[in-house]
């Protein structure tokens, strides 16, 4: 069981990374096209942060469960 | 269970092995399991007939193990432990709780049910604990508990319930005045609202304040579930709410702290969007927490027909007991109008006993010294006393509701799709909201957007909104408007309302698949004797010839074949008895194998048999020959008597036709089945048989072991066949056969092979039987076509794309709404079974033209 927690505990962690890389690149896209407000350029990246992390958590939870 | 000698990643396993009988067994298991990848070590026990493994669980698994052994002829024991899950609210908890136990060392298989609200584990017990499959279900956020029996598991399941609509009632109560005062305050300057809301409910902090309870209120519990569940590395439905109401809470709050953020400002701020949405979804939880535990109705009014207590003898005295505690052996005493506590057999006394509950009979059964009682059924008139055969487990009611309840717990294989497509769902509608997310914000809203955009159905323009604003607002509609409940709950609970529906005239299905396999059948295959016909032979027709009686021939017969022990003379025996004719003893009688029996009544040589038997004995039947074969072309036998070498008469036997045979076949055929016999009788008898009834097809002549060889045979046509027969003889047929039923079990239904029991001795019921799975199968078809139909209109909708032409977008709050009415949709369509009547019920006020049964002739002459 403690495996198995410590996978999932490490698929978040690498959720939050994959997370934190998409909405690095949302950010820097917004800066890049410009014309977009602050808050659409942060909040943006949030709520791209906030998604990507639900998605990549039951991707990777079996994945690295299973290593574990 | 890592063992010290080993590295930490090693793990041990015991698992118990069935099958050994000398040590050359276990070295064999033992060399295969050591032979597998990631076993490093394996020894096996022949004394306590166990495998010792130390493995490493990153290459192998307890499961591929057992796989191994099993594949050698040894049994790897397993137990299966069967839970009561509460909390559950749609197919993803089904996904999460089947992801997570199903992953866990040493649970070999999960399968939970959403409408029975169960689980049922099979697990190896030398690796898991049911305590570590508990507690990783509570982990997940929801309540798991060992399943009680009878009474208790009813009355804790009625009370989770119970407690399950409360608190949501509760909710309720608390959401929805704060959700329409909030909405009130939204739109207190439209129509005539402003002569009765006071300004100050528009004030933007005001409203933060009333939907900020409601959002952490009503709303935590999602919040709470999501987390739980993304702990566990699994997301949910709780998760698309969550976000949902905090994107559409958050939003409003910063355009109230921050109006020039540039989320649409003052005039966008949301509040009863994340209000209303939370009043939705926990109006459809509550709905649904009333709506869903109608499809067991069934099984609950058949534990609720578990007796309390009992009257039993004893030392000479009626003793009341709780029902629970009868002894098999004992005496128990019935008084009118009391429930019978077990099963047993009277001894003494008469009554009438109300079996419907159980068989589905309209038509109280008269039972008297001999006969069976159920425990469960109503005494209505007598009292008696019976002796207890089956107490506690073992009663019909009991082993009735076993079978039900498992039925009701397994799946259909047209839920697997169901199953794929909710497992699956949440993750792919976070994939959607992501991807419409971005196309709105980098695309969408400069390509398409236009300061007249509304959201539809209410006066709210967008006009403010800028590029984030408009792209969170899409993907939160997107979020909320999915509905995989629906697709989830659609073949689930109409499978549960249908066997519950069966069960209550007395036909159980094994399994969801019986159900499925029966609503598909094209062919009906009945066995004939014992199934469409009595299985014993009776007098048909007795034909004397001039001079003599019907009576006096049969009583002559009869007298001759008092000692005989052939099935011919014991329907002889019967036929006169049946009559009342007084049958005298022979004053000398002689068997004659394969002829007939000669004998002496009153003086008088008899002489009873077959042609052959009165050829040899020089007997003239030229006066009965062409009569007999009149009768033989109707597939009778007869039996010619003769007295002092002069015949007297013939007499007819035949095995005649059950009651309802010729209706129910000819339902059948109004069903558009085609109907087959299938008999060891030869051609002759069993086509007479055949064309009484307008059977369509015949088998005959075909030994029991080649039963199931002709089932075959049938379903090479391409036909789906179900086999009709004794549960007994036939059960190579039966289990063959696409479905097959046994009839007329009666209380023994643990005993029986094949997938659908039908308790009565009533053929109707294969075309109740086909009816209940037609009417069920339809309601899954019709469930998942609005779960899909719903689910593939609404997200695109919601994701906008109609807003290129409409300029309008799906608000958070309808898409909550559309939601909640989609699942309860379904949950509401399956209740509608519950009206379903079979058509020999709805039949039952009408005269049904049947054949009439054979007259016995009797020509005086």
């Amino acid at each position: 069981m403690a495996g198995r927690e410590g996978g999932i505990r490490r698929a978040g962690l690498l959720g939050v990374l994959v997370a934190l890389a998409a909405a690095l690149a949302f950010f820097g896209i917004t800066a890049v096209l410009g014309g977009y407000p602050p808050v659409a350029r942060y909040g943006g990246a949030a709520w791209v942060f906030l998604l990507t992390w639900i998605i990549t958590m039951p991707v990777l939870a079996p994945l690295l469960k299973a290593r574990s | 269970m890592p063992d010290d000698k080993n590295p930490p990643e090693a793990v041990e396993v015991v698992l118990p092995i069935r099958g050994m009988s000398c040590a050359s067994c276990a070295a064999t298991i033992e060399g295969a399991l050591a032979g597998m990848a990631g076993v490093r070590r394996a020894s096996v026990n022949l004394t306590a007939e166990k495998a010792f493994v130390t493995f490493d669980p990153a290459r192998v698994t307890p499961a591929q193990m057992a796989r191994v052994v099993r594949d050698l002829g040894y049994g790897v024991g397993t137990e299966d432990l069967v839970l009561q899950i509460g909390g559950m609210s749609c197919a993803s908890c089904v996904a999460a709780i089947e992801g997570a136990v199903g992953g866990m060392p040493g649970v070999e298989s999960v399968q939970v049910s959403l409408a029975a609200g169960s689980a049922r584990v099979t697990y190896y017990p030398g690796v898991t604990t049911p305590a570590q499959i508990k507690r990783t279900i509570r982990d997940l956020g929801y309540e798991a508990a060992e399943r009680l029996e009878g009474v208790a598991a009813l009355d804790r399941e009625r009370e989770a319930r119970r407690r399950e609509i409360r608190r949501q009632g509760r909710w309720v109560l608390i959401s929805w005045p704060l959700a329409l005062v909030v909405m009130l305050g939204t739109f207190q300057e439209v129509w005539i609202l402003p002569r009765f809301v006071p300004r100050v409910l528009a004030n933007p902090f005001v409203l933060f304040a009333i939907t900020t309870p409601i959002v952490f209120g009503p709303g935590w519990q999602f919040f709470v579930n999501s987390y739980r569940g993304l702990r566990h590395g699994v997301t949910d439905m709780n998760l698309l709410y969550a976000t949902g109401i905090g994107a559409a809470y958050l939003i409003a709050v910063l355009n109230t702290f921050w109006p020039q953020a540039g989320f649409g400002g003052p005039e966008a701020t949301f509040y009863e969007a994340a209000a209303l949405l939370t009043a939705f979804i926990i109006l459809g939880r509550y709905l649904e927490a009333l709506t869903r535990g109608r499809a067991s109705d069934a099984i609950r009014k058949l534990m609720s027909l578990q007796p309390k207590v009992a009257r039993v003898l004893r030392d000479g005295a009626e003793v009341e007991i709780p029902a629970d505690e009868v002894e098999v052996g004992e005496i128990v005493v019935v008084r009118p109008g009391e429930q019978i506590p077990v099963d047993g057999i009277v001894l003494e006394g008469y009554s009438a006993v109300d079996q419907s509950m159980l068989t589905g009979e309209s038509m109280p059964v008269e039972k008297r010294a001999g006969d069976e009682v159920i425990g469960g059924t109503l005494n209505k008139t007598g009292a008696f006393r019976f002796q207890a055969t089956k107490v506690g487990r073992e009663t019909a009611l009991a082993q009735i509701i076993k079978l039900v309840e498992e039925a009701q717990a397994s799946k259909a294989p047209i839920q697997k799709l169901a199953d794929l497509v909710a497992g699956k769902f949440i993750f792919w509608v976070h994939v959607l909201a992501l991807t419409v997310f971005l196309f709105w914000f980098f695309l969408g809203y400069q390509a398409f957007f236009t300061p007249g955009t509304r959201l539809m159905l209410t006066p709210y323009t967008l006009a403010g909104v800028g590029a984030f604003g408009f792209a969170l607002l899409v993907s939160v509609a997107v979020l909320v408007i999915s509905c995989p409940c629906a697709v989830g709950m659609a073949t689930p609970s109409a499978m549960m309302a249908g066997t519950g529906k069966a069960a209550e005239h007395g036909i159980l299905f094994k399994g969801a698949d019986a159900i499925e396999n029966a609503s598909k059948l094209t062919t009906i295959v009945f066995d004939k004797t014992g199934t469409l016909t009595r299985g014993e032979p009776s007098v048909t027709d007795v034909i004397p010839v001039p001079g003599w009686s019907t009576d006096s021939v049969l009583g002559l017969a009869a007298a001759a074949e008092v000692n005989s022990e052939h099935p011919l003379g014991e329907a002889i025996l019967r036929g006169a008895r049946a009559r009342d004719l007084a049958v005298e003893e022979p004053e000398s009688f002689n068997a004659i194998p394969g002829h007939g029996v000669e004998a002496t009544v009153r003086g008088l040589p008899i002489l009873l048999g077959n042609r052959k038997l009165m050829r040899d004995r020089d007997v003239d039947l030229s006066g009965l020959a062409g009569r007999a074969e009149a009768l033989e072309q109707n597939g009778k036998t007869v039996v010619f008597v003769a007295a002092d070498r002069r015949p007297v008469g013939l007499i007819a036997v035949a095995d005649t036709l059950k009651e309802h045979s010729a209706e129910a076949i000819r339902i059948l055929h109004r069903l558009g089945l085609q109907v087959v016999m299938i008999t060891g009788d030869n051609e002759r008898t069993s086509t007479a048989i055949a064309r009484q009834v307008g059977i369509d097809r015949v088998l005959a002549e075909v030994l029991p072991q080649d039963k199931a060889e002709e089932i075959r045979r049938l379903q090479q046509e391409g036909r789906r066949v179900a086999m009709v027969g004794d549960g007994v003889n036939d059960a190579p047929a039966l289990a063959q056969a696409d479905v097959g039923m046994a009839i007329g079990s009666g209380t023994d239904v643990a005993k029986e092979t094949g997938h659908v029991i039908l308790i009565k001795d009533d053929l109707r019921d294969v075309v109740t039987a086909i009816e209940v799975a037609r009417a069920t199968m339809r309601k899954v078809k019709q469930n998942l076509f609005w779960a899909f139909v719903y689910n593939t209109v609404t997200i695109p909708v919601a994701a906008g794309a109609l807003y290129p032409w409409s300029q309008q977008v799906v608000s958070p709050e309808l898409a909550a709404f559309l939601m909640a009415i989609s699942s309860l949709t379904v949950t509401l369509n399956t209740t509608l079974l519950k009206r379903f009547a079979p058509s020999l019920r709805v039949a039952a006020g009408r005269p049904l033209r049947l054949p009439g049964p054979v007259p016995v002739a009797g020509g005086e002459g």
